[in-house]
């Protein structure tokens, strides 16, 4: 049971991003609700960003600008900046694909007068 | 001149995208020419990187002059060098072609149109030529959204599709970005060939030993099947290729699923290096297992179809499951034959599609209305007979040569399952395409062909010859297509020598 925990505590936040990647994954899948899929998908790249933010993360560190009062010569005292940089450019993308889903989104209501899908399929099938 | 090629293969799309956007408040008019003229200056500079990388040896560009592993770098190689070459010629082709159907498909929207062509375009070129793993990952969405958005114009069902494909496709590109982040934590390095000298010297035996890199390669993996649309996630492929309108489909259909193919080759080759990615007999199983189904399964689905598009969205899917079966095959037969069959079908798909959307055009595409077709577009049809020849295998045409390496691929590596697979999806092929031909010469007309024909006349005999062919602005670059397929099939051994064999590792059996 101990080493249990222990392993739960070391790692704790691999557990807490493959939750939230599962509970965006299962929005995806199980909601009929083009938004509520949007916002899935939302969730489920904000849970890789979590990961790739929490790996660069260090016991103690600061945030990695330079201050003049620790200087350069020890990186462990500054956090990795390299994964932050890399999810500032994840989080634009995926900024872009939300746009891109949510016009499309807009255009299917204004199409169909509705946001769910099997609403918009049954009126495409009735065609 | 000849060092800054690479950059000069990609930057023209950018600079041709933005331009565009900005042209259509100035002058809307020139906008056609300031695009054909981008995807031009794009080939031939990746034409010369392609000469120039065959007879002098790789080449390797740093983006903004920053080294690796800091900077990001551009890696030249022979496949990637041709296969630029191959994609921006493929879209030049289309983009040539499709200049009516541009204009009457997108109505007031040219100019969007074309922006996002070019930068879908960008996008791939970016794919094959980067040697960046995260930067890989940006190009992939580049290329997506694009194509997202020139994939959901077109009928009823167009709009849903391409939501759905956006969905299932930035699942597909997050997989590979997690996958990528396992592989960050195990070794510090983002640049492909720093990456695997660090995986070589990490995992000597392969990957059973470290578990966090067979992750990294599983997750990948996925994330790669999702996007080529490889058997259990190729649900979006199909629906999202049919409904849209037919200069997008002629475009992205070629595109995608073949430059995925061609980042999953690089991955095994360049990333993990082969010893490791075929190390765990499990994936290879596997993966073999779901390629001989997405061939059954799509060759099977293609007979089910009632239109021409649906059908070659079909066979679509059985190819890409050639490309992946062939990797996983473990020799270099397999892999020699998945490497050729990129190239092979991406010319294939492009003179179907391309046929497809003249047939489209003129009859509506549905097998019913094709009667007396080969009376009435004599060229576009006998486009249709070359590229479905190819699908077929027969000997001169490239189709037959992939197949070919493939089989034997799969009789050296025992899994008669694919071998069969293949062998079926042949015999298939020759089914659907001789009962298009079968309508083509022997069907009726249906419709008047014409406005002023009438239905008393509809005869095959009264149909005037080239009664409905396209112009000849649409059919040069058809008949181009058609021609590389048999050009591509007797410059088999010459390609195999100076691309497969300069990429694959010597000592490979």
């Amino acid at each position: 049971m101990h080493g249990l925990l222990a392993e739960f505590g070391d790692k704790f936040h691999y557990y807490a991003y493959f939750a939230i990647m599962m509970i965006g994954l299962y929005a995806m899948i199980a909601k009929t609700n083009l938004l509520k899929k949007c916002i899935g998908l939302g969730i489920f790249q904000t849970a890789i960003m979590l990961f790739y933010v929490s790996i660069g993360a260090k016991q103690g560190a600061t945030i990695p600008i330079v201050d003049p009062a620790l200087g350069t010569a020890d990186p462990a005292l500054y956090a990795n900046p390299l994964p932050q940089v890399l999810m500032l450019t994840a989080i634009v993308v995926s900024v872009a694909t939300l746009g891109v889903a949510l016009a499309l989104v807009q255009n299917l209501h204004r199409d169909h007068g509705s946001i769910e899908e099997d609403e918009i399929l049954q009126r495409l099938r009735g065609q | 001149m000849t060092s800054q090629l690479p950059i000069l293969a990609v930057a023209p799309l950018l600079f041709g995208a933005f331009a565009v956007t900005a042209g259509r408040f100035f002058y809307r008019r020139a906008n056609y020419a300031v695009a054909a003229l981008a995807l031009a200056a794009s080939f031939s500079a990746s034409v010369l990187l392609a000469v120039s990388v065959l007879t002098q040896g790789a080449q390797v560009y740093f983006v903004g002059g920053w080294p690796p592993p800091i900077g990001i770098s551009y890696v030249a190689d022979p496949l990637s060098a041709l296969m630029l070459a191959f994609v921006s010629g493929a879209a030049l082709t289309t983009f040539l072609a499709s200049k009516t159907e541009i204009e009457t498909s997108y109505p007031l929207k040219n100019s969007a149109f074309y922006a996002l062509f070019l930068l879908a375009v960008a996008g791939h070129m970016g794919i094959v030529i980067t040697g960046d793993a995260f930067n890989l990952y940006v190009l992939v969405e580049v290329a997506a959204l694009s194509g997202y958005a020139i994939l959901a114009q077109g009928k009823d069902r167009a709009m849903l599709s391409s939501l759905n494909y956006l969905f299932v496709g930035s699942l597909g590109a997050s997989l590979y970005l997690l996958g990528m982040g396992y592989l960050y934590i195990m070794t510090g390095s983002l640049n492909m060939a720093d990456l695997s000298a660090i995986i070589a010297a990490q995992a000597p035996g392969g990957l059973v030993g470290v578990t966090a890199l067979g992750a990294a390669f599983a997750v990948i993996l996925a994330g790669l099947f999702i996007k080529m649309g490889l058997f259990p996630f190729h649900s979006w492929l199909p629906a999202a290729y049919s409904f849209c309108a037919a200069p997008a489909a002629a475009l992205v259909a070629p595109l995608t699923t073949k430059v995925m193919a061609y980042v999953l080759v690089r991955m095994c080759l360049s990333v993990f290096t082969l010893k490791a990615a075929w190390s765990v007999p499990a994936i290879n199983s596997l993966v073999v297992f779901l390629a001989t189904a997405a061939i059954l399964y799509g060759s099977f689905c293609a007979l089910a179809q009632k239109s021409l598009r649906r059908m070659l969205c079909f066979i679509l899917l059985a190819e890409v499951g050639y490309m992946a079966g062939g990797v996983f095959l473990g020799n270099r037969a397999g892999l020699t034959g998945t490497i050729y069959h990129i190239f092979a079908d991406l010319l294939m798909t492009l003179c179907l599609f391309l046929a497809a959307s003249n047939v489209e055009r003129a009859t509506g595409g549905r097998f019913a209305d094709l009667g007396g077709l080969f009376r009435r577009m004599p060229v576009t049809a006998a486009a249709l007979v070359m590229g479905g020849l190819s699908m077929i295998g027969v000997p001169p045409f490239c189709g037959f040569f992939s197949k070919w390496y493939l089989l034997s691929g799969a009789m050296a590596a025992g899994s008669y399952g694919f071998a069969g697979a293949l062998v079926i999806s042949s015999l298939v092929n020759a089914v659907l395409f001789f009962r298009l031909f079968e309508i083509g010469f022997f069907g009726r007309p249906g419709a008047a062909c014409g406005p002023d024909e009438a239905a008393g006349q509809a005869r095959p005999g009264a149909v005037p010859l080239f009664c409905d062919e396209m112009p000849a602005a649409r059919l040069a670059p058809l008949c181009v297509a058609a021609a590389s397929l048999v050009a591509m099939g007797l410059l088999t051994g010459d390609f195999v020598r100076l691309v497969a064999d300069a990429v694959l590792p010597p000592g490979l059996g």
